[in-house]
Formats: structure tokens, sequence, C-alpha cells
């Protein structure tokens, strides 16, 4: 491939909503990756000065589902601006895993505004059948962030 | 020096703020509704969050929202636009205590400023003219009956923590003014949340002239001119103009040094308005907007100064790039306010422009308008050596700008800046109401 070509590539991926592109074409293979944020450390405790270094998100946008979605599920998106925590502290367990049944009522994530934890429960029985926001990202109002399916 | 702003409004203005950002080499970050996903401010911003749904309530006056969108996507300054919650005190206090910079005045001020008692207290102290009226507020239909008499019919009644023409009410007889007052402060308390209404003698048909204030945290308190923002339907200012064809310099210099001297007393810092009634070439002061204003570029066309840059600069400490002996007044500026009267997609859009002619919007062709939010799409200003050569600018500048595919008031503004009183610039607040009740609009 002529280097303007890829210049051409890098700046048309750039644009898009891709986070990783391999390319192939004869024995050339090209891999473009977006460093979208750097992980977190760990899972932030729950009494916490300091804001967040978390980078902006950049995952679906806000509203939109994923494009993988199964025609069976259903996608919960974030009520708040906030930052997504999959734990109630950094050592303890995740509230849910991907394949849990979850029951009405228990805690999904936490979501951390202002330095308040918002605890957001399922609003109905429900698997959870993909995770869909890392821990400690920084999440917008519609971004999705698990999708489930109804039982 | 800001590194990185949270732009918490929308449209034009949040366009206006993105480009000051950029030429300022300033990260811009914009705050958004899921109505305004594909708006031109998310299209120009460098990063963009969305804080909430349609409704203003949820998005763009959500606090918390808000304040975390900046903290979370490491801004260290928030710009409110107008409207919304720029006037907003415990938003300001909210964003402080963030540690982040509020861009506009200290919490303390634009609370004390919001109180239109308060104000007009301060403007007195000051020495400065204010209209005769109700020492504070009126609580009762005989309190409010003595003070009218005293100031002798027609009377206005205003909520104290008044805007927009909400929980105001002309008395002119007392027979009416128990049932009135009641009314507005009904209506004051569902609008603001604050009944408390006051008196002043109603000045019939006079003009509405503002001074444009800029300050920076080091003690420079500059004036730019008036504005006279006269052509008004039901509050809502139309046409803005500087210089006023009602001011005489005499006047205008004694605007300017009572709106300084108030401000600088109460230690305001960044962009504001002071906002005066002016009757039989006597001014009188009404209230201060502490925020940047919908009409400021008539100021910046006339006088050169870019508003939203010094007010970025003076949140950021830094001192203002220029002193009032640097100020040039003498040239010409006219604003048109250009809004939808329905929502829907902008099927074709053309832009006016040559000499002197500028165009704050945030349309394109292909926008679909949201019917949630102000009817303003955009602002049309030109400037000129003198008024009579602004008008006719303005005059081919509106020929020149189309938008197709929503209703506007493109030709109402044609038939407004066309008519024989608006040419002769010889009118008062009525003017509109009377052009209507003519069938001339």
């Amino acid at each position: 491939m002529e280097l303007k070509d890829l210049y051409a590539l890098m700046e048309r991926f750039e644009k898009s909503g891709l986070s990783e592109l391999v390319f192939k074409r004869n024995d050339e293979e090209i891999c473009l990756k977006k460093v979208l944020s750097a992980p977190p450390p760990a899972p932030v405790p729950v009494h916490h000065d300091a804001p967040h270094a978390v980078e902006a998100h950049a995952a679906a946008p806000a509203g939109e589902a994923p494009a993988k979605q199964l025609s069976d599920t259903e996608i919960i998106t974030a009520p708040l601006v906030g930052t997504f925590y999959r734990a109630a502290a950094p050592d303890a367990p995740p509230f849910v895993e991907k394949g849990d049944i979850v029951k009405k009522g228990k805690t999904l994530c936490i979501l951390e505004a202002m330095k308040l934890m918002n605890e957001f429960q399922a609003e109905f029985d429900l698997v959870i059948v993909n995770i869909l926001v890392e821990n400690g990202r920084m999440v917008e109002f519609g971004t999705p962030l698990f999708e489930v399916r109804r039982v | 020096m800001i590194e990185s702003l949270l732009i918490a409004n929308r449209g034009e203005i949040a366009v206006r703020v993105i480009r000051a950002c950029r030429e300022m080499g300033i990260r811009s970050v914009i705050a958004y509704s899921l109505a305004d996903r594909d708006s031109l401010p998310v299209r120009m911003a460098d990063e963009r969050v969305c804080v909430g749904p349609p409704p203003a309530r949820d998005s763009y006056l959500n606090v918390r929202n808000l304040v975390t969108a900046a903290v979370l996507s490491r801004c260290d300054a928030l710009h409110p636009g107008v409207g919304f919650l720029a006037e907003n005190a415990s938003f300001a206090r909210e964003v402080k205590d963030a540690g982040l910079i509020f861009i506009g005045p200290d919490p303390e001020v634009i609370e004390l400023l919001g109180d239109k008692i308060r104000a007009k207290h301060s403007a007195r102290e000051q020495g400065i003219p204010v209209i005769p009226g109700s020492e504070g507020s009126v609580s009762n239909a005989g309190e409010a009956l003595a003070s009218a008499k005293k100031l002798g019919f027609p009377v206005i009644v205003k909520a104290a923590a008044g805007g927009g023409g909400k929980g105001m009410r002309i008395v002119r007889t007392g027979d009416e003014l128990a049932a009135v007052l009641s009314l507005a402060s009904h209506e004051a308390e569902k609008a603001f949340s604050d009944g408390t209404v006051y008196l002043e003698r109603y000045l019939e048909n006079p003009r509405h002239v503002e001074i444009q204030i800029i300050a920076d945290r080091k003690g420079n308190v500059v004036h730019l001119g008036e504005r006279d923002c006269t052509v008004q339907q039901n509050h809502q200012k139309l046409i803005e103009e500087s210089p006023s064809p009602a001011v005489s310099s005499d006047l205008r210099g004694r605007m300017g040094e009572d709106a300084v001297r108030l401000l600088r007393s109460l230690g305001y810092s960044g962009a504001g308005t002071v906002e005066f009634l002016v009757k039989d070439g006597k001014h009188y002061f009404m209230e201060v907007n502490a925020r940047v204003q919908v009409e400021h570029p008539v100021s910046e066309m006339v006088t050169g100064v870019d508003i939203i840059r010094q007010q970025i600069l003076s949140a950021s400490d830094e001192a203002l790039e220029f002193r009032q002996q640097d100020v040039r007044l003498g040239a010409y500026a006219v604003e048109c306010r250009i809004n939808a009267r329905s929502a829907g997609r902008i099927t074709r859009f053309l832009v006016p422009g040559g000499f002197g002619v500028r165009m704050d919007t945030f349309l394109y062709t292909g926008y679909s308008v949201p019917p949630w939010y102000d009817h303003l799409l955009g602002k049309l200003i030109v400037s000129a050596r003198t008024r009579p050569e602004g008008l006719r600018r303005m005059e081919s500048a509106l020929a020149e700008l189309v938008i197709e595919g929503i209703a506007t008031n493109i030709e109402t503004q044609r038939k407004i800046v066309a008519h024989p009183t608006f040419r002769k610039g010889d009118y008062g607040t009525e003017f509109i109401g009377e052009m209507l009740k003519e069938g001339d609009l």
C-alpha cells in the first residue's frame, strides 16, 4: 500500500465510529486501533475526594443501540451523566456478570455524579446478555450500559 | 488561563462560544440534549457530552448532569451562555464548589442582581435615577393602593425575581389593583417560585436602552456604549441598534458612567448589561442582566471588541485587553433577530454576506429545528458608518437571507426595517403593538 493511501485510510478511520480496523490485501495486513481511554488503574473506592481522571466517554453515541444487539434483547441506558462502577468497592465483586439472572430491584451498577453514588437497579427480571461499558468509564445520558433479556 | 471549557447551552450562542474557544486555543466540550444531537455546536465542539432528554428541565437545566459532565470531561471552566442557568446563583455556586471556573460574575453578585428590589436599591445608593416606585415589596392591597396613589396611575406591578414580562402587569385605576396584584404575584410564584412583587410608576411608551459593560477582576470596568432595544413585541426584543437614535452624547456619557459606577460598586466581573428606560431625555435604571446578552454582537460590531473573548479572559483572572479610553464609539450597527414560527427541517438556507454583514446562527441546510426550545434561529447583524447606511444594508441583507422549510419572521423584520416610523427613529416600546393594530405587520 502506498503511504498516501495509508494516510487516507487513517483519516477515514479517525472520523469513523469504529474502534478497530483490520485491512488485509495480498500479503499486506494493516491494523488500526483507537486508544479510546486508558482503563483506570482500579475501581475507585466509594469515599473519594478528587474528580476521577477518566477519559471522556467515546463508546456508542448516547441513545444508540450497539450494532450487534440481538433482536430479543433490550438495552438499558444511563439515566444520568456520571462514572460507571460495576462494584461497590474496588475489592468487592461486581454486582452482576454476563449471564447472570437478575431479579427486579437488584443493583446493576453504580453511577457516581457529584460525589454521590447512585445505585442503579433492574426494573424487571432479566438476564445480563452483555455489559457494554468498562468499569470506571464516564457515561453520558443515554449511553448503553447493559444488553439484557427479560425473563 | 482556561484550557478546557464546557458550554452548558445550545443554539447560536453555543456556536459563538465555540468559535471564541477555537481562536483562543481552548478545548471546547458541549453539553447537549438528545434533541440537539445533530446540531451545529455539537458538530463543531472538540468533544460532546449528552446530558439528558429533550425537555430543558432534564438536560440544559439539569445542574447535576452539567457539573458532572464538566468535571468528568476534565474541563476547568463552564460557560452558561444566555438563558437556561446563566443567571442562576445556586448553579454558579455548584460550579465553583466543583472546583470549576464559572464564566460570569460571582454567585453573590448574581443573587443580588436577580432580586430586582435589591438591585434597584443598589442603583439608588449610587445616585442613579430610578423609576419612582414602592419602597420594597408590596404584600397587600391596602399597602399597594396607598403606594400607587402616591406614585400616580398608571402603575406597573413587577416581580422581584422577574424577567421576560412574567408577573408584570399595568394597572390604570385603583379598582383593578387588588385583583391584578394577586394575579401578578401568582404568576411570579409559578414562574420563579417567588411571588414577591413591587410597584413602579408606569412610563408610557419609553425607549429601552441598555449599556454594555465588561469588567475584569483587576478593577477595570469599561462600557461599550449603548444598545437601543425599543423594538419589542410582548417584551421580547426584535431589533437592537447602537447608537440609539434617542440618546444624545451627553445622555450617553451619563448612562455609561452610571452603569460603570454601579457595577464597580458591586465588584462585578465579566460581561453584563445595565438596562434603562429613557423618556423625555431622562434615563431611569431598570435592572442588570448579569450575563452576556443575545444582542452583544451589536456592541462588538460598533467597538471591535470581542465580548466573549474578554469574558473568558476576565474569568481566567487576566486583565481586559483595552481601557475605557481605547473604546471608539461612533460607528453604527443593527441586529435583527431571526425567529422560527414553526419547527421542522430546513430545506434551504442561504446566508447573506458582503461588507459589514455578520450572521450568528446554528442553522444549516438539512438541519431539523427541534420544537423544544427558544425560537431564536440566528441574528443578522450589519455595521455601517451611519444609521441610514446601516438600515439600507440591513434591508439588502434581509432580502438575501433565505430559510425554507419552516416559517420565520424574516418578512416581519423587512417590514419593520422599511417602516417610516422606524426609519425616523422616533418611537417607543409600544411601536410594534401599534403597527400590529394598524395592520402594518
